[in-house]
């Protein structure tokens, strides 16, 4: 057989090449001359363990895209979302926020990332001057230090410390009136397992003196087995033990703590527990746990809360998760503040958004605020009760002060030199 | 002289004739791409397409870096990338902490990663084959871990917040995303320059040579201890300037620059390239950041993707890409000699 080809890539391959390298060029003029619609990039975390995080955001957002949508957008512009994985990894968050921003055209963000990841989004925003509202990280320093303040980035979260000061004044209540002063600790060990551990047992001595830490377990992330940690626990004959595992691991470790009748032996604090992540996943939910609320429709108890939670289980037939109403409200944020500003523009907005009060079915009285000097959510319904194993699984919830909030929140930002 | 140095003498001139004009090809080939590289940004204003580039800047001296160690010397290391996570770290907390310049605090980074390449090195280069790997992953979890639990330092597991302070030296002001994409593909041609001078030197000979067949090299007289060490030195050296271009780029550090599944990726960008050719991990770093890239822009279930290109790489070709390129290329000009 004669080859009549020469060696080498064709002609028609050089044309390919050509034209897919041009695509590649043309792709970000390509996305800004299509500017009827507004992009909102948003890297979140949609594979790997935590992929709920991403999936439950994202399922939010979009619930309220469409009902922004169908009011208008903003300020006339419909809004065009643009979700990418990160998987977790705070480079890769990063790439994917400059890509968004630059490749894609999205002229906001909205960070969906957890911790690390959330910092190194912050820093694209720093960089590229885009408006960026965090929306999963509750790490408090994000807004808390002074030194992470840009103008351009706010942050539409719970915070650890509004938590631990809710968690502990309630937890001191029952401490003081059952006499419970042999406590334990039992919580991930890293920096949002040891700071809110730290900050939760700062305010449950504040407000009980008497309580006294015998026992503090670190269990790793993602731990599979807990056994040493229970029989730890229960050795040490703590009258209460605090919690905050998370997720799959607090699941895990109740499925297990079940099997030693832990929960009758000691009354149990779990501020993660009243999530239906984690109340719908656990085997045996047992009677009378204490968890601060993360998502749950019952609370608030409003008809504007429970409509929510139903719309969004009719939509994707599963509950909403944490991240879920702190995505929704991010999103009923940008509406209102771009409907006030008249304007889609990034830098419009976040002159509003300062200090802007919305409404919104998660507020404690209906209402939201973006705080206007640190740039952060507050005013968000937040409360501890009890659990029951069938629904609504936590009945009562007994509602925190912010005014205690604001008061003990000054305090530990002076005590951290953030103030 | 004797008649037999002489002829020695003689032998060694046209292959050190050879070597000066192999060492002159690679500079000029250096200053080519250099100059591609830094004219970009005259023809496009894709700011992805330069980040692209100083993210394979950072990963390309990282994984060839990485190919010293693994095609050069076979030190398979699990644990290069903690080298990767100290240069970020050390890079970020200089320029933090001490109000230095950025060459200084470069130097300084690589002074630091030198000290605890050498102190890590003289451990785990005495061993062989998997008890290296093993010991080599065992100090990259030791380094994690003190980033994660050394919080009031590192910023634990949220990393180093706040930015890298980035003041302008020589003109050059790397919060500009021109300059710091021109610095990162200095550094990038330079660090491969100055890998690929270790790779063809005597020492680089003496490497293979150990690769092949430590016992020989050692009754030949090569102290095969030290060999092994200075190269696991140098490679950390590139690693952790690898680890700089990634901290200038996210203007932080975090514990995942320096935790396993970056040193997994080294290992699996080689395995996409090639670690018989020089430039097989550049390829290979080109390759998985396209790919990754792509993929996550398509699906979410990305890790099936690039599941089945391990598969294909392991299984189908059975080598790294430019390998199987040079290979294949190889085979065709016998053949056509041959006809």
């Amino acid at each position: 057989m004669t080859i009549t080809r020469t060696p080498g890539i064709s002609r028609r391959s050089t044309l390919a090449l050509m034209g897919a390298g041009a695509m590649t060029f043309a792709a970000p003029w390509v996305a800004r001359a299509q500017a009827k619609t507004i992009k909102i990039g948003m890297p979140t975390i949609l594979s790997g363990r935590v992929a709920q995080l991403g999936t439950s955001s994202r399922n939010a957002v979009m619930l309220e895209v469409e009902k922004a949508n169908a009011a208008g957008g903003l300020a006339g512009r419909q809004i065009e979302m643009v979700i990418r994985d990160s998987k977790g990894q705070p480079q890769e968050a990063a790439r994917v926020a400059r890509e968004l921003v630059n490749t894609d055209g999205c002229e906001l963000l909205l960070d969906g990332e957890a911790s690390s990841g959330s910092f190194a989004v912050h820093e694209v925003a720093r960089d590229l001057g885009v408006l960026c509202i965090h929306t999963c990280s509750e790490a408090s320093s994000l807004t808390a230090d002074p030194k992470q303040h840009i103008p351009n980035a706010f942050r539409c979260v719970r915070q650890g410390i509004h938590d631990s000061i809710v968690g502990g004044s309630y937890a001191a209540a029952i401490a003081r009136a059952k006499s419970l002063k042999k406590w334990a600790t039992c919580s991930p060990d890293y920096a949002y397992g040891r700071d809110t551990t730290g900050e939760f047992t700062l305010y449950l001595k504040r407000f009980a003196p008497d309580v006294e830490i015998i026992s503090e377990s670190w269990p790793k992330l993602f731990q599979p087995d807990y056994t040493e940690v229970v029989t730890k626990i229960l050795q040490a004959k703590a009258q209460a033990l605090y919690s905050c595992l998370w997720g799959g691991d607090l699941t895990s470790y109740i499925d297990q703590a079940n099997i030693y009748a832990m929960f009758g032996q000691m009354e149990v604090f779990a501020v993660n527990m009243a999530d239906y992540t984690a109340l719908t996943v656990v085997k045996n939910l047992p009677k009378g746990i204490h968890s601060g609320n993360r998502y749950i429709k019952t609370f608030p108890t409003t008809p504007e809360n429970a409509a929510w939670g139903d719309a969004y289980k009719a939509k994707y037939n599963e509950y909403p998760t944490n991240w879920s109403w702190q995505n929704a409200t991010a999103v009923m944020f940008l509406a209102e503040a771009a409907k006030k500003a008249n304007s889609a523009d990034g830098k419009k907005i976040a002159e509003v958004l300062k200090g802007l009060t919305i409404k919104c079915p998660f507020g404690a009285d209906g209402t939201v605020t973006m705080r206007g000097d640190d740039q952060t959510l507050v005013g968000y319904a937040i409360g501890w009760g009890t659990t029951i194993p069938q629904e609504p699984y936590v009945p009562e919830i007994k509602a925190g002060d912010w005014k205690t909030i604001f008061e003990l929140e000054a305090e530990w930002k002076k005590s951290k030199g953030f103030t | 002289m004797t008649e037999l140095e002489a002829g020695h003498a003689e032998a060694l001139a046209p292959a050190q004739s050879g070597a000066a004009f192999q060492r002159y090809r690679d500079i000029l080939f250096a200053l080519v791409a250099f100059a591609v590289l830094a004219s970009l940004p005259l023809f496009t204003g894709s700011k992805a397409l330069l980040d692209f580039v100083i993210r394979c800047s950072a990963y390309g001296l990282f994984a060839t870096s990485l190919n010293l160690l693994v095609g050069y010397t076979g030190l398979t290391s699990f644990g290069h990338g903690m080298f990767f996570g100290l240069g970020a770290y050390s890079f970020g907390l200089i320029m933090q902490k001490l109000a230095v310049s950025i060459p200084v605090a470069f130097a300084a980074t690589l002074a630091i990663t030198a000290l605890i390449a050498a102190t890590i090195g003289a451990i785990c280069v005495r061993l062989k084959e998997i008890y290296f790997a093993f010991v080599t992953l065992a100090f990259q979890m030791l380094i994690h871990s003190t980033i994660l639990s050394w919080a009031s330092f590192t910023g634990g597991d949220q990393g180093l917040r706040g930015g890298i302070p980035r003041p302008a030296f020589l003109g050059i002001d790397l919060s500009n995303h021109v300059h710091l994409y021109v610095t990162s593909c200095a550094l990038l041609i330079l660090g491969l320059l100055a890998m690929r001078q270790i790779a063809q030197s005597p020492f680089g000979y003496t490497l293979r040579m150990i690769r092949d067949n430590a016992a020989r090299a050692s009754f030949l007289g090569i102290d095969v201890w030290r060999a092994k060490l200075t190269v696991f030195v140098l490679a950390a050296l590139f690693a952790s300037m690898g680890g700089m271009v990634m901290a200038l780029f996210v203007s932080g550090a975090y514990p995942e620059f320096a935790y396993w599944t970056i040193s997994g990726e080294g290992i699996f960008i080689n395995m996409l390239g090639g670690v018989s050719t020089f430039l097989g991990p550049m390829v290979g770093t080109v390759l998985l950041l396209l790919l990754n890239d792509t993929v996550t822009r398509l699906t979410e279930y990305h890790g099936i993707v690039l599941g089945v290109v391990i598969l294909f790489f392991a299984l189908g070709l059975r080598k790294g890409l430019l390998d199987f390129a040079a290979e294949w290329v190889s085979r065709r000009r016998n053949a056509g000699e041959g006809r």
